[in-house]
């Protein structure tokens, strides 16, 4: 700043330079309550569909049918998360969830993590394609993946069964997995391997003692990518599950829309809020690397 | 990068054992898949059966004179560049405002960027919620601001339908290109803007002649990925209308679902898939063109 006056003060007679710095003081304060205001919309705007999904969910089912709306709940109440889970299966499809969800990520991340130390280590014939075939396979439109695999699911007997959703979930984290752990690998330089090998680690030994404990932050980020996507996904649970024993939220919850006579809107609300926490629960443990992470993903920058 | 090594004996046999199960799980449910799913095209399949005799390219034929294939790749045109447009430009400006400075700064960012974070059949919960004809928030806003002067069929009326799908998945969606957006705007050396300063450029010069040319790379690439997803997005367009009214919403994926669960004709859906597929390609070639490029820089 001093700079700044210093070259004013310089350039130009001193009663010109103060009425410049008076007007760039006015342009400053007229941005800045640009910036706030222009914050404060977007805020408002993109925030308030979650905020009427959590504060709907504790109205009064009166309150939820009435015209017009009430910003704030007259009652608080939290009958809706009771009935959700004495009234509905909810309880079942948030188990089978977690069991699909748990159940990808973990093969995943066991069978992925390999693949891709290995794709990042050694250098063998194939293996820039490989690479490229993986981020292709992470690519496919799942309508296209849908068809053949509920063909096999059926021959298979594995039909309404959660481990189908497993595998078939798997098609898409497995290549996700591969993708950002190679270059997390690649991140991890290979002399500390190669100096562990010198003071007789065996080429095992130093992968698991060395390059493990330096990539699990990259298999967490990876692991909760991998669990959104398969705790997200739909259309494979729409084909593959029928019964209600079977059903993952995604499906459980997407069946009661447009039953507004049987299921309450603030049940399901409610529901939006429970299938909501454990997402945004495990965003905040990674949090720090999400930017990194999804640029890693996909948009690799330059 | 990491110098890859390979001049130990026996690695090249570890390289192969660490390697073989992902391939194995790969080639099982993706290029065995992919194999199937041409055979499929080719057949015709009847209701309820799994396969049936071979019949050429008799589906392709019967898909690409089929009214409803031309309606959903007019729809998924709509869908996706309405779509990226939007996200595009809104994101780009989500990214510069959060660039600045500003108290609360971190609240205004993880407000911004949930919408990105919560499963796709929350966010359509919400809006159907928001969306509905008679005790709909959003049509009581709108008319409390004077905005509209009666309430919006928002998901039950043709004309309006594919407008409301679309505003629900830019505001699911858009965050990434902010996320994407941000990394690289942090990137920009600020000596430049400072040289700028002194030679007096105005904020309008300063974007068209720095950020612009810097972020430049980033956002097509975001742009690119993002008209790959929207292309094959499936749950949010159906969960939202089922690809109604009539057929409004109806874009290539849920085509293919229809025709695949809903009509039990799988050879027909099969070919669908392929022809959505081969439109895909394109982008997927370019996408994959610029990636090995990145990857053959680093």
């Amino acid at each position: 700043m001093s700079t700044t006056e210093l070259s004013l003060a310089g350039s130009q007679p001193g009663g010109l330079g103060r009425y410049n710095r008076q007007a760039a003081d006015l342009h400053y304060v007229t941005s800045r309550v640009m910036v706030y205001l222009l914050a404060f919309t977007a805020v408002s705007v993109i925030g308030f569909p979650l905020f009427w999904m959590v504060i709907c969910s504790f109205k009064t089912s009166t309150e939820l049918y009435q015209f017009p709306p009430a910003f704030l709940p007259h009652d608080w109440t939290l009958t809706n998360y009771r009935d959700l889970f004495i009234q509905t299966n909810f309880p079942i499809y948030f188990v089978n969830s977690l069991v699909v969800a748990g159940g990808a990520t973990l093969l995943s991340l066991v069978v992925g993590g390999l693949g891709a130390y290995s794709l990042s280590r050694f250098k063998f014939a194939g293996m820039r394609t490989v690479s490229m075939l993986t981020l292709l396979c992470y690519m496919l439109p799942e309508v296209l993946l849908v068809i053949p695999l509920y063909l096999f699911v059926v021959d298979l007997g594995m039909a309404d069964t959660l481990i189908s959703l497993i595998i078939a979930n798997t098609a898409f984290t497995l290549p996700l997995t591969m993708w950002f752990m190679r270059s997390y690998f690649n991140a991890i330089p290979a002399s500390l391997e190669e100096s562990a090998m010198i003071d007789g680690c065996s080429r095992f030994q130093a992968m698991r003692k060395v390059t493990l404990p330096l990539a699990l932050p990259g298999l967490v980020s990876v692991g909760v990518f991998s669990f959104n996507h398969a705790w997200n996904e739909f259309l494979f649970a729409l084909v593959f599950t029928s019964s209600e024993t079977k059903k993952v939220l995604s499906l459980g919850l997407a069946t009661w829309i447009g039953q507004d006579n049987i299921y309450s809107w603030g049940m399901l609300l409610a529901g939006a809020v429970l299938v909501t926490i454990p997402v945004v629960l495990f965003y905040l443990l990674v949090q720090r690397r999400l930017v990194v992470g999804l640029s890693e993903g996909g948009v690799k920058g330059e | 990068m990491a110098e890859p090594n390979t001049d130990l004996p026996g690695d090249r046999l570890l390289a192969y054992l660490a390697l073989s199960p992902s391939i194995a799980i790969l080639i099982l449910l993706v290029a065995v898949p992919m194999v199937t799913v041409f055979a499929m095209s080719m057949q015709h399949i009847s209701l309820g059966e799994l396969s049936g005799p071979f019949v050429g390219l008799r589906n392709f034929e019967r898909v690409l004179a089929d009214p409803a294939f031309l309606n959903a790749l007019g729809n998924t045109f709509v869908w996706v560049f309405g779509s990226v447009a939007i996200e595009m430009a809104l994101g780009l400006g989500i990214a510069l405002l959060l660039n600045i400075d500003f108290r609360m700064r971190g609240i205004a960012r993880a407000v911004i960027l949930t919408p990105y974070l919560i499963p796709t059949v929350v966010a359509v919960l919400t809006w159907h919620y928001m969306f509905n004809d008679i005790i709909g928030v959003l049509n009581y806003l709108l008319m409390a601001v004077g905005l509209i002067s009666q309430p919006l069929l928002w998901l039950n009326s043709t004309s309006m339908a594919m407008f409301s799908v679309i505003l629900v998945g830019v505001w699911k969606f858009f965050p990434f290109v902010v996320i994407a957006l941000m990394g690289i705007l942090q990137a920009i050396p600020q000596e430049q803007y400072e040289a700028a300063d002194i030679d007096g450029a105005s904020a309008l010069q300063k974007f068209w002649r720095i950020t612009l040319p810097h972020i430049m790379p980033v956002f097509l690439l975001t742009a690119l990925l993002r008209t790959i997803w929207t292309f094959h997005k499936f749950d949010i367009i159906y969960l939202m209308t089922g690809g109604g009214p009539i057929d409004a919403t109806t874009t290539l994926p849920v085509l293919v679902y229809q025709q695949g669960f809903v009509d039990f004709a799988l050879g027909r859906a099969a070919a669908t898939a392929i022809i959505t597929f081969a439109i895909l390609g394109v982008l997927l070639a370019v996408y994959l063109h610029l990636m090995k490029r990145a990857e053959a820089r680093q």
